[in-house]
């Protein structure tokens, strides 16, 4: 692959200025850490948290339901890619992964515990079908089935919506990449290449393609295994509760009004994070030797023998692998509509008893809730808006100032908050926001959610500037434009598309925030994720789902500005250009 | 080295080295290149050709060196920003702005003004290479052929006192490639523009007594 060339810088001393932008994040972020460090000092909180019964198998709870979830994910990605990439089905998939990534993990839970929860959409469901079989044996199925469905013991349902989210975030984190320019050519000419060498399709892919892209997609696979073994919110609502995941824990130790246990919340946020380490090293070590002695020979052994006309079942099984495809890109596409409609039905059905599949009186009262809570709307609108616009801005700045070396070097740094627990970034957060004076702050919070959003923002925005011709600059400057004119009149027109999308994700990883809002905000303002979790315990499924609804719709509205922003320009001519794909990014 | 003390119409380079991090590129290369001609540039890939332009219109890498001056017209450029040096170029891809029309892409070229007279000119620059109807048009719906001449209007339209052509005519066909050629050079001598033409081909040689080889011994021109 070729290495990515990085903007140039436009002159020295944008060094200074690069040097502020390096500063004004990695300063909050070392002392994040560090506080948190200090949080976990005493000595106390780790025997505490060594002779608490619940640790061992929360910990056990936690390494299970992350290592299994981001097993899942990974490898439901990569077959996903490989039966989909370099066809329109490709093209079809990564259409509707915005609509996907703006729910968030909480709501998708949400609406999975009304789906899959004993008195569920799902169950009502099965009821209905045995319905007339079990009036013919004269039993009546008006009671909710007793197992444990959705907090069950072995967190399979929070496993499974960690798998549809993270399977989601690793396609995208694959499509930012394969949907530059210059690497989509170069990938379709290599996949075409190896076919004309005798290699089917599908090895073309496993021989050509993911060897590529695979090193890639690693960054993105420690950051879902940090999420999914540290998460919280998900938890919460459909995750096990004995053992809860540690992370759970350690964030009830954490609120506590009790410092002991708030030193016992820091050092098991400490110990997730080892243990995540242990696991990253593990895993590296893992694929280092698979791919040395398993793969790599592989990769290189020549296609596969037998004369490929005598292959009169090729049509045949590429049909089957086409049916796959869209079955499981159908699986996967109706799971987040299910989850959907679920919390839609759900938020306008006010009388909704067992076994009925249509509920028994229809009322927006919940929504007339929401809408009379409009301060809860507008603090997620303002923090979400304000933290986004300011990571988008960061990363222009940085993208445009730093040089080269610098962002290269950095690029571990910006990527170190997706590779630790949030509890953990929760904790240094809350420490440097009471240290800096701004807890329980408008601030405070808009610090954090910024902080939160960087390392995403940068993402969506780091494939787009590197794949950006550099030859456009100079081009530019031959014709006269000031470096400054290039950026405004060239640079930033051209980007638009991936700077909004940027926006939109950064303002979905704010509305998704449920620690820091709770714990820097000292609780002080509730967001319509704060409240959907509130709610998520108790009794008002309508209100809760109709919050839960909003947690989507939000970010999908944001989603949906970005894709109007970034649409291909009308030309006036009677020649149309053919489609939107061969003008993006271009 | 050697100052220049004579006025001279035309672009002259002096190059005393030209440096990646780990090797010596060229060494000792001076070219005198009156305006209205056309030096042309051949040589092996990794010779420095493309690297010596770079230098010359001031868009090299970082990590490059080159000691040496440039003057054009007797002015010295190598000292100045890319976008005050007034040295054109054109590349074997046309690098039009892909969000700007055909038009747009040449007013991008012209310098600020009253509104209708610019348009005037990027009017008239474009009824010169025969494209006026497509003014509104999306640069990528044009054909390879147009688009070159999109790029050599919009070129000349920043009028330039050198210009640097980097195998401009590369990826045309053999008619367009002719035709192409006659324009750009038509043009050149029209407009006393010096330049330097860097190639592969031979045919694209536009005058056999100003050739420089790079990368054998015999550099000087």
């Amino acid at each position: 692959m070729s290495a990515p060339t990085s903007a140039k810088p436009l002159v020295p001393q944008l060094r200074f200025a690069a040097l502020a932008l390096a500063l004004s994040v990695g300063l909050p972020w070392a002392w994040s850490l560090t506080g948190a460090l200090l949080a976990a000092g005493s000595a106390t909180g780790w025997s505490s948290l060594a002779m608490d019964v619940q640790t061992r198998p929360a910990l056990w709870m936690a390494v299970w339901t992350g290592v299994a979830a981001t097993a899942v994910a990974w490898f439901g990605a990569a077959w996903l890619l490989a039966a989909h990439f370099g066809s329109l089905r490709w093209a079809a998939l990564v259409r509707r992964l915005p609509a996907m990534l703006a729910l968030p993990h909480a709501a998708f839970a949400i609406g999975a515990v009304i789906l899959l929860a004993p008195s569920g959409v799902l169950v009502r469901l099965a009821a209905a079908a045995l319905a007339p079989l079990a009036s013919a044996r004269g039993l009546v199925l008006d009671t909710p089935p007793a197992w444990r469905s959705t907090q069950d013991p072995w967190g399979l349902g929070l496993i499974a919506v960690l798998v549809f989210k993270e399977v989601a975030f690793l396609l995208w984190a694959a499509a930012a990449h394969l949907q530059r320019p210059d690497v989509a050519r170069r990938m379709g000419l290599e996949l075409r290449l190896a076919q004309t060498l005798g290699y089917s399709a599908a090895d073309a892919w496993w021989r050509v393609a993911w060897p590529q892209l695979r090193p890639r997609m690693l960054a993105p696979l420690v950051a879902v295994l940090a999420y999914n073994i540290g998460v919280v919110d998900v938890a919460l609502v459909i995750g096990p509760t004995t053992p809860p995941p540690l992370a759970v824990l350690a964030w009830q130790w954490l609120q506590d009004a009790d410092p002991a246990n708030n030193a016992r919340g820091a050092a098991a946020a400490w110990l997730l994070a080892a243990v995540l380490a242990v696991v990253v090293a593990l895993g590296a070590g893992a694929q280092s030797l698979l791919t040395t002695h398993w793969l790599r020979p592989r990769w290189s052994r020549g296609p596969r023998p037998g004369p490929v006309s005598d292959r009169g079942d090729a049509p045949h099984r590429s049909a089957g692998r086409e049916l796959n495809a869209t079955i499981a890109r159908a699986g996967l596409h109706g799971a987040y509509l299910a989850v959907v409609t679920a919390l839609a039905w759900a938020s306008v059905a006010s009388l909704w008893p067992f076994p009925d599949l249509w509920p028994q009186a229809w009322s927006l009262e919940a929504w007339g809730q929401v809408v009379q809570s409009a301060g809860t709307v507008g603090t997620t609108v303002w923090l979400g808006m304000t933290s986004a616009a300011a990571a988008v801005l960061w990363c222009v700045a940085w993208f445009e100032c730093a040089p080269a070396r610098w962002q290269q070097r950095a690029w571990a740094l910006v990527y170190l908050p997706l590779a630790l627990p949030g509890v953990l970034w929760t904790l240094g957060l809350h420490r440097l926001a009471l240290d800096w004076g701004i807890d329980a702050s408008a601030w405070g919070l808009w610090l954090a959610h910024s902080l939160c959003a960087l390392p995403y923002v940068a993402l969506v925005l780091h494939g787009p500037y590197s794949g950006f011709d550099p030859r456009l600059g100079a081009m530019s400057a031959t014709l006269g434009c000031s470096p400054w004119a290039f950026v405004w009149r060239v640079k930033l027109p051209l980007l638009r598309g991936a700077l909004a999308a940027a926006f939109a994700v950064g303002f979905a990883v704010s509305v998704a925030q449920y620690l820091p809002t709770l714990y820097v905000g000292a609780g002080r303002y509730t967001t319509v994720g704060t409240e959907a979790l509130a709610l998520s315990g108790g009794g008002q499924r309508p209100l809760m789902a109709a919050y839960a609804a909003l947690l989507w719709l939000l970010p999908a509205a944001v989603f949906g500005f970005a894709a109007w922003v970034a649409r291909p320009r009308h030309w006036m001519t009677p020649r149309h250009s053919s489609a939107g794909l061969a003008v993006q990014g271009r | 080295m050697d100052p220049i003390a004579t006025p001279f119409l035309g672009l002259q380079l002096s190059l005393q080295r030209l440096q990646t991090p780990t090797s010596t590129l060229l060494s000792d290369l001076h070219l005198s290149v009156p305006a209205g001609c056309v030096h042309t540039i051949m040589g092996s890939s990794g010779s420095g050709k493309s690297s010596l332009l770079a230098a010359i219109c001031g868009t090299l890498d970082p990590g490059m060196r080159c000691e040496g001056t440039v003057h054009v017209n007797g002015r010295r450029l190598d000292t100045l920003p890319t976008h005050q040096r007034a040295v054109g170029l054109l590349l074997q891809d046309d690098l039009l702005f892909a969000h700007l029309s055909v038009l747009e892409n040449l007013l991008f070229a012209v310098r600020p003004g009253p509104q209708a007279q610019r348009r005037q000119q990027a009017m008239a620059a474009l009824a010169d290479v025969e494209l006026a109807a497509y003014a509104q048009a999306n640069p990528a719906t044009l054909s390879g052929g147009q688009r070159a001449r999109v790029a050599l209007a919009r070129a000349l339209l920043a009028h330039p006192v050198a210009i640097l052509l980097d195998e401009p005519f590369s990826k045309l066909d053999t008619a367009l490639r002719q035709r192409l050629r006659e324009q750009v050079f038509g043009a050149i001598a029209q407009r006393r523009i010096a330049a330097i033409l860097v190639t592969h081909d031979p045919a694209d040689i536009a005058d056999p007594a100003r050739l420089t080889v790079l990368g054998r011994q015999s550099d000087h021109a």
